[in-house]
This record gives structure tokens, sequence and C-alpha cells, in this order.
């Protein structure tokens, strides 16, 4: 869990050559969206500092008497007589779970793409990241309960029953993002990252109950919250029935009136999830969908690194 | 601008539907689903003005539209004036007012509507028109020529012409549209100049079933001539009308009453069916007559007491054809003078048979007074008497006053009975040494050759009765007719010897027979056809019409001649002299007309066609194929005033509504197109920023 991005390269540097999500978004097949992002995003970091999360090499020391021969180096033994200890940071396997929300309000999108495309693209994108460097991953879906739930696991064929469970369509009418946090708390025994990804589009006092719960079973959590252009500007320009797609309720409305109303308590709302977020050490990361999905894959990477900073910070300062 | 059907321009109204479409339909139709409206406070939608101007052109365009169907529907048409009124050609329309001054005019207020109907349409002419009225009943009058119209001040001529009118009143006459019509249009086209312009006949009238329609049928019409009707309505339809079958009575010789036959009509529109036929106050004095709806019944009125002399009929709607006038039948007294030395009741001689053929009819009594050869005739017996038949035995002063008798413009007629009759004619005729002969007939001798063209011979003409050949002659005598001076051979013999000769003398003639009509010389006596020859002769002989026993309105009565002048005295008291020719043609009202002297009366009563009310049916004026303008021209269907066929014409004219459809087309295109960009630019606003 140490070598987290370093962040050296500016994610900027290289957006121009990044893909345009609506664009990704016509590519059928969800893993090869994934592997599409992913890909693109090697090239776009060229040679990368980063070697992986898990086995680290981080020193030689002197054989002394006492320590254990298996750790001893051989190759330099036969090579130069010499005896030298190698020394490994201690590192498991990433075990990371993903919790995507599939419910309906997800299924909005102004841009051609819903905003259940683009989760379920970042959140195979991150699974194939992640099963490439050996890490575990798992998959949780949800709506008002959990539809699918895939343990964490690296082993051949498990990333692609996830890319078939993400591919679900959205069913549920409802977002309850507090009972599939819980059920996470329950499920995910062993402490792991859990990636969740979602509208928010709900309260969030329950959602930071249920992080909390989720942050006190010692798992690192990193919040996606997807919001669709429209629904940040709430651009529309003619007066309609705007019809809400989980409950079914519907309005009169006037869009040039209730906008600013509406972008205000939205603004309220995110700020809210931001700060429940940060009140628990959770990285809250707001996405455009306009924004192409490179761009979260770093936000995610660089999360991952300034935590990975903050743990050994915290590690050096005991 | 006018309009012709101004009601369509409530469609006009309709456009308040798009603006209301266009104020709320955005707040209706669409639907947007959202992803969660958690964050939204209901707001109510509002119309901004702003909502308006972004489609105001395509809502005036839509207005537009509508508008523009709604006013070519309402047919407008600017009201010309009369200056510029003239036909494409700079021509007046030739115009002839034909207004009906028939007796079932009287009704109502039909003549009040006519007037009114005539004057609307007088004053509706322009200067360029040459305008004519006429008033017609049985014969039609010009009340005001072209010519007269047009030498008067162009501001002058309505009133002028609606004076005349004014001045008018329906008489008794029955109607004859056809004479009316062919006249007014003698009228507009004799008159025609060398631009052809536009001739129009308007007819004002009632329309009744009744009017004669006598020359339009197939009549060939001029291009540019229209007829119009304008007819006028009565309220009330129902009329019935008594008429009396006169001249039917000598079949109810067994009935001592000499009871007069009265026919009921009644109208097909009538409500009533019961009527009461009274000729005097008594309450006996009537009859009741039931007669349905359509129908007509004779009812037969019992001899009339002495005084009464009309029937009058009540129980219907019009009272102006309820008095019917009568008079016992007053046969006419035809005398007839035979000179000869025929005994009475001689069966081999002329008389005989003469006055057998002669009977008495309810018209006429010849009485034939026969005079020996001793007697004296008087000369105003010879001046009345009607026709002298010369048997044998007739003197020379017989004869002599005979020969006057014809001279004076009648008929002698002479059957010879020998060889020697033709010493008589020679007398008769003043040839000296005339003789004829008698024809060696073997078996007998038929007549060939007949001269139909004769008045005598007339009555025969028709194939069915000119069969000649069932009589046979005889005995006949042979007379040379070239020694006859101006004689006329009517009949001959197969031998080509003449039969019956006309011989003119003076004014008149003598009809010479070469075989009498006795049986000892032939069968003509006892032929069918003797009867009708005697009579041809009688009738061409005095040259009276026949007798009738009653006169409409509108007929003349023929007094019998003779050297007095006569001095008839009308219904209303009124005397008036008669022509010399003993004509007498101004009955225009119903009664009993007196002639003086001698007392002579007659009855003058409406014409019964006047009687028949109804309005006139459609198809039998569709049938006359009149150059009607259009369809509401017929009389069921004109219930437009003139003005507003004027406004047709004029709308028909000018058709402004082909072009507000047009205009409403293009702008539906215009709307089209701009209503398609607007959809397509909604429908993919990225395409625009």
């Amino acid at each position: 869990m140490s070598a987290a991005p370093t962040s050296t390269t500016s994610p900027q540097a290289g957006g121009a050559s990044f893909l345009d999500p609506k664009a990704l978004m016509a590519i059928r097949n969800l893993e090869l969206r994934a592997r599409t992002v992913v890909e693109g995003f090697w090239h776009g970091i060229h040679r990368s500092p980063y070697h992986g999360f898990s086995v680290e090499f981080t020193e030689y020391r002197p054989y002394a008497q006492g320590d254990d021969p298996r750790y001893l180096d051989w190759r330099l033994v036969a090579r130069t007589d010499r005896y030298f200890i190698k020394k490994f940071e201690d590192e498991t396997n990433l075990r990371c779970s993903l919790v995507v929300d599939g419910s309906r309000s997800m299924a909005f999108g102004s841009r051609g793409f819903t905003k259940a495309d683009y989760a379920r693209t970042l959140a195979a994108t991150l699974a194939y990241f992640l099963s490439h460097q050996g890490d575990a991953t798992g998959l949780l879906t949800f709506d008002e309960q959990v539809r699918e739930y895939l343990p964490a696991r690296n082993r051949p064929g498990h990333l692609r029953h996830l890319m078939l469970a993400l591919e679900k369509p959205a069913s549920g009418n409802s977002t309850d993002v507090a009972t599939p946090l819980r059920r996470v708390a329950e499920l995910v025994r062993k402490r792991s990252l859990v990636v969740l990804i979602s509208d928010l589009l709900a309260p969030v006092e329950a959602f930071s109950e249920a992080l909390a719960l989720v942050t006190a079973s010692r798992h690192e959590v990193i919040v996606f919250q997807v919001i669709d252009p429209a629904e940040r500007t709430f651009d529309f320009d003619q007066a309609a029935r705007f019809l809400d797609m989980e409950t079914g309720r519907d309005l009169f409305l006037d869009p040039s009136l209730a906008r600013a109303d509406y972008v205000r308590r939205l603004e309220a709302h995110v700020e809210s999830v931001r700060a429940s977020c940060e009140g628990l050490g959770v990285s809250h990361m707001l996405l455009d969908t306009s924004k192409p999905l490179e761009l979260a894959l770093f936000d995610f990477l660089k999360a991952r690194s300034v935590r990975g900073k903050l743990i050994r910070r915290k590690g050096a300062a005991a | 601008m006018n309009f012709l059907a101004p009601f369509f321009l409530f469609g006009a109204l309709a456009i308040a539907g798009p603006i209301i479409f266009h104020l709320i339909r955005r707040t209706t139709r669409e639907v947007k689903p959202f992803s969660s409206l958690m964050f939204l406070q209901p707001t109510p939608p509002r119309v901004t003005s702003k909502s308006r101007i972004e489609n105001l052109w395509l809502l005036l365009l839509r207005c537009l539209v509508l508008l523009a169907l709604a006013l070519g529907f309402a047919r407008p048409f600017f009201r010309e004036s009369s200056a510029k009124t003239a036909d494409a050609g700079g021509q007046g329309r030739r115009l002839a007012i034909l207004v009906d001054t028939s007796a079932s005019m009287r009704r109502e207020t039909l003549w009040a509507q006519a007037h009114e109907k005539a004057e609307a349409l007088l004053h509706s002419t322009t200067p360029l028109d040459a305008v004519t009225l006429l008033t017609f009943d049985r014969t039609p009058r010009v009340l005001v020529d072209m010519e007269r119209w047009r030498t008067t001040a162009v501001e002058e001529r309505a009133p002028n012409a609606v004076r005349q009118l004014a001045a008018v009143r329906p008489g008794w006459h029955g109607t004859n549209l056809g004479v009316a019509v062919l006249q007014a249009l003698d009228l507009i086209s004799g008159a025609r100049e060398t631009v052809p312009s536009r001739g129009e006949i308007v007819v004002i009238s009632d329309m009744q079933e009744g009017m004669r329609l006598d020359g339009l049928q197939g009549f060939e019409w001029p291009p540019n001539v229209t007829v119009r009707f304008e007819s006028v309505k009565a309220t009330k339809l129902g009329n019935a009308a008594a008429q009396w079958l006169a001249g039917g009575e000598q079949r109810d010789a067994a009935d001592k009453d000499e009871k007069l036959r009265v026919r009921i009509s009644n109208a097909t529109d009538a409500k009533t069916e019961r009527f009461r036929i009274a000729w005097g106050a008594a309450a006996d004095a009537g009859l009741d007559a039931y007669v349905p709806a359509g129908q007509s019944t004779v009812i037969r009125v019992p001899k009339l007491p002495e005084g009464a002399n009309k029937l009058t009929l009540t129980g219907d709607d019009a009272d102006f054809d309820n008095t019917l006038w009568l008079l016992p039948p007053q046969p006419r007294r035809v005398p007839v003078i035979f000179l000869g030395a025929d005994a009475e009741d001689d069966t081999r001689g002329s008389l005989f048979y003469l006055r057998r053929a002669f009977q008495q009819t309810p018209q006429e009594i010849v009485e034939i007074s026969a005079r020996r050869a001793g007697d004296a005739v008087a000369a105003f017996e010879f001046q009345n008497a009607q026709l002298v038949v010369i048997g044998d035995g007739a003197t020379d002063a017989q004869l002599a006053g005979a020969r006057q008798f014809a001279r004076d413009g009648r008929l002698a007629v002479m059957p010879m009975t020998s060889p020697a009759s033709a010493e008589a004619l020679g007398r008769l005729l003043e040839i000296p040494g005339f003789t004829a002969s008698e024809a060696v007939v073997r078996e007998y001798a038929l007549l060939a050759q007949i001269d139909f063209q004769s008045p005598l011979f007339a009555p025969f003409a028709d194939p069915r009765f000119s069969d000649f050949t069932k009589i046979h002659f005889w005995h006949h005598r042979r007379l040379d007719a070239a020694k006859l001076p101006g004689a006329q051979v009517l009949a001959s013999f197969e031998s080509r010897d003449p039969a019956i000769l006309r011989i003119p003398l003076g004014k008149g003639g003598v009809i010479v027979f070469a075989s009498s009509w006795r049986p000892p010389d032939s069968q003509l006596a006892l032929s069918s056809k003797f009867i009708p020859l005697l009579h041809a002769i009688l009738d061409d002989s005095s040259g009276l019409p026949p007798a009738r026993a009653q006169y409409f309105v509108g007929d003349e009565i023929i007094l019998p001649p003779g050297p007095q002048s006569f001095t008839m005295r009308k219904p209303d008291g009124t005397d008036a002299p008669v022509s010399a020719g003993g004509k007498f043609a101004g009955t225009d009202l119903p009664g009993i007309y007196v002639a003086n002297p001698g007392e002579l009366r007659f009855v003058v009563n409406l014409d019964p066609e006047e009687s028949r009310t109804s309005p006139l049916a459609r198809d039998r004026l569709a049938a006359l194929a009149l150059p009607t303008e259009s369809e509401n021209a017929a009389p069921a269907a004109s219930a437009g005033d003139g003005l507003h066929a004027t406004a047709a014409d004029t709308e028909q004219r000018q058709k402004l509504w082909r072009w507000l459809v047009l205009a409403a087309v293009m702008l539906l295109l215009v709307e089209t197109a701009i209503a398609a960009k607007l959809c397509a630019t909604k429908r993919n606003p990225a395409a625009t920023p």
C-alpha cells in the first residue's frame, strides 16, 4: 500500500489526448472500454515510475548472525562471496471493492450517454487497472438494496464475471447508499479499499452514518460522485413537466425560474457530502460526466498516494 | 368591402385557437425525465412575454391563414360605385323588369312586395343600364320604354319609373308569362346596338301554378340574355275556386230544374277542405262542398232565384276569386229563311231535312221560317237572317231579296233538284239563259275531289272524317262552271262534274249543290256529314263566333252583327262604346256586362287558371330551359332580394375569395417551412451553438 502515485506528472499535461467520454461510450463492450482507458492512461504517462503496489524491494543490509538465511541474496553470494540480506517492505495484495450505484437516477444523461454508463465504465476501468496489477477486485451493485455482490478475487475469469455483473441495467427506484455501505462493512472482512461510485442523490445523514461504519471497519474509502453537466447547471430552456426518474413524481417547472434555487441546493448538497467525507478521512471526488475518464483515474491514484503518504507519515511519527 | 356570406366571418374567431396554443402548448405537452426532483421546488409555468416573442412570426402566420380562410368563405366583394359598374366592355346591362299585375297578385301583400322589389331593382341600376319597365297579365304593357329611360335625366330615371309603377294596381286578368317574357326579349334585343351588351329579364311575380308559359318551350334564346325570377310569396297558400262548367247542361236534359254545374277546386297546399257556396243571404241559399286539398269536385247548383246572378264561395284563404257570376243559359237565336214550295212534312223535299238538321242547342236556336211562293219577305227579315236556302219555286222578288242578302255578305244556298233549277240560279245570279242538263249516272256517283281548305269542308279535313264514299248520288245536274263568274268548285263528282260550287256575289256568295240532299237525289241528308256541313255553311254565312255561355276577363265579346251601334254597361256601372265591328274588348272586370240596345247580357268571370295559386313547380320551369343565371333563380329558391342578386353578380365577377384562398395556401407553406426549421433546431439544440 505504499507505492502510491507520486503525481510528478500532471494529469492535465496529457489532457488533450484523452478520450472524449462520448466517443468512449460509443464502444459497446465494457471491457474494451476499460482497456482503452487504461492503455491510453499508460500511454499518457509514458515511462511509468509506478511499479505496482505489492511486492516492493527497499534495501540490502549486511547479514548479521541470527538472520534468517532464507532472506540471503544467494545470487549476490555466488557472485561476490558477500552476505547480504534482501529487505522487502511488508506488503500484501490490495483488495478493492467497487460499490456501484444502479438506481434509476443514474439513467439520466444529457450528453448522449447516462451517468450509469459513465459509472460502469469507471468501475470497469478501475477493475481492469487493478486486476492487471494483480490486485483482487470485487463488486457490489445496489439501488435501494444490494443487487449484485462479487467478493474481491484475483483469478482468471473473475474480471469477466465482474464486467458481466456491471453490464446489468439499472432497475432500482430509489437510491439508498446507506444500506449497501453497511452490507460492505458486513461482507468485506479483510481490510480493503472501497470505491463508491454513485450520484449520491440521497439524504446525506444516512449516507455519512453508513460511511462512518465502513471507515470504522478500517476500510479505505474513495467516493466518486458522478454528476451530469445538466444536473449541475440545470440548463433547460423550456418550461415542461419534469418527471422524477426514481419516484415517477412530476412537476411543472419553468427552468429559468427554478434554476438558481436548484443550483444553490445542489451545491449545498454536494458540499455537505464532501464535508462528511472529509470528516471521515474519505476522498471525495466530484466527477462530471463530460470530463474524460482518465482524469478520474488520476484522481484515484492521487487519492491513493496522498493516503499512502499520510499513512507513512503517521507511521514515521509513531 | 362587403360580404356575401358574412356569417363565415365568425370563423375568424378561430384565431383564438393558435393564440391559446402558443401560450399554453409548452407547459402541457413536453415531459422531461430528470434524475431527481429533490432539489426542485414546484414553480407555476408562466406565460412569459419571452415565450410569445419566440414564435411570434409563426403565430402571426397561423392567425393570418385562418383570417384569410374566414374572409374567403365570407365571399367579400367591393361595392362598385355606380359610375364604374359597367360590364367588361364598358356597356351597361339591358334590363327588362316585368311586374305581374294579374288577379292573383291581389292576394295579401303581394303587390306591395312586388312594388318594393321593383323599386329596389330600379334604384340598383347604373347610369349605363338601359331599362324598360313592363307590367303583364294576359298581355304585357310597357310602362317605361328604353327610349324614355334614356332621355330622362339620370337621377330622375328610377324615381320616374317608380312613380309610373305606383299608379298601377293588379287587375283581374289571367297570367301569360310566355308572351310577356318574349315581348320583353323583343324590347331588349330589338334595340340592340352594335356592341352586344348583357341583357337581363327580371320577372317579379307570384309565380303561380296557373300562369301560362306559351311560346317559351323550345325557344331559341340569344346569347347574353338571362332571365331571373324574383318571386313574391303569400303567407297563406290555401285557395279554392269555383268554375262554372257552362255548356255541359244539355246532358241533363232529363233534369227539369236546369241545374248549373260548378266545379270547386282546392289548392294542394290548402289547410281547409270544407267550403260553402252561397247565392243569397238565406240559410237555404247555399251548398256545402267538401273538397280535399289538391282535388276538385263538381257540384250541381239548382236554378238560381230571380235576380241572383252570382255564387259566393267562402271558407278559403284568398278571396279575390271567390265570386262566380252566372246567367241562366240564353241561347242565341239564328234566323234562317227557306224560300220554296216544300211542304213541312214532305220527306222527299229539302225543307224536311233542313229543319231536322238545325236542332236546338243551349247555345243556339236556329229558327227556320219557310216562305211559300206567294209570301212576301220583308227587307229587315233578310237583314236579320243568317242564311237563306232557296228551294224550288221561289219567286223573282224572293230571289231578288236573296241576291241582296248575298251581296250584303251572307250566303244563299241553292240545292238543284232538277235541270230546271238552273233557270232559277240564272235569275238569282242575273245570268240570263243559264242552263243545266241532267247527268247520266250509272248506278251512283261519288264525290271524288273535295276542297278541304274551304270553310264548308274544313270540319272534315281530318282523315278520320274525310271519307265521303258512303254518300251515293243517284242523280245530279251538269253545270258549266265556266259560265258562272268566279265560281269555285268545292267538290266534284268522279266524272269531274262540279258537285258543290261557291259563286261569289257582292260581299257574300251562293252555294250551289248540283244534286240536292233529298233521298231521291242522294244519300247526303241521311249521312252523318249533313249536319256538320249545314252548320259549316251557317257559320260561314253568319260569321258569328261559337256562342259562349261565359267569357273570361280580357276576352273579346262579339255582339251580334247589325246596323245598330251598341253601348256596353260594365259591372261597375260605367258605359263604354262598342267599336264598329261589334267587338267589345274592355272586359277588365268580372261581372255581368249589358249591351244596349237589346239588353244583351254577358257573363265575364275570372280566368279559372288564375285561381291556381300554388307556386309553380320547379321542374316545369326547368323544363323550359330558360337562360337563368344560377340555381337560385328558380322560384322556390329565389328568397333573395334584388340587391342580394346584384351583390352575387358583383362577387361572382370579382372573385376575391380565390386570392384569399391562394394567400392562405402561401401562408401555410411559409408557416410549414418556419415550423419545420424551428422543430429541427429544438430537436438538435447542439447543432446550433
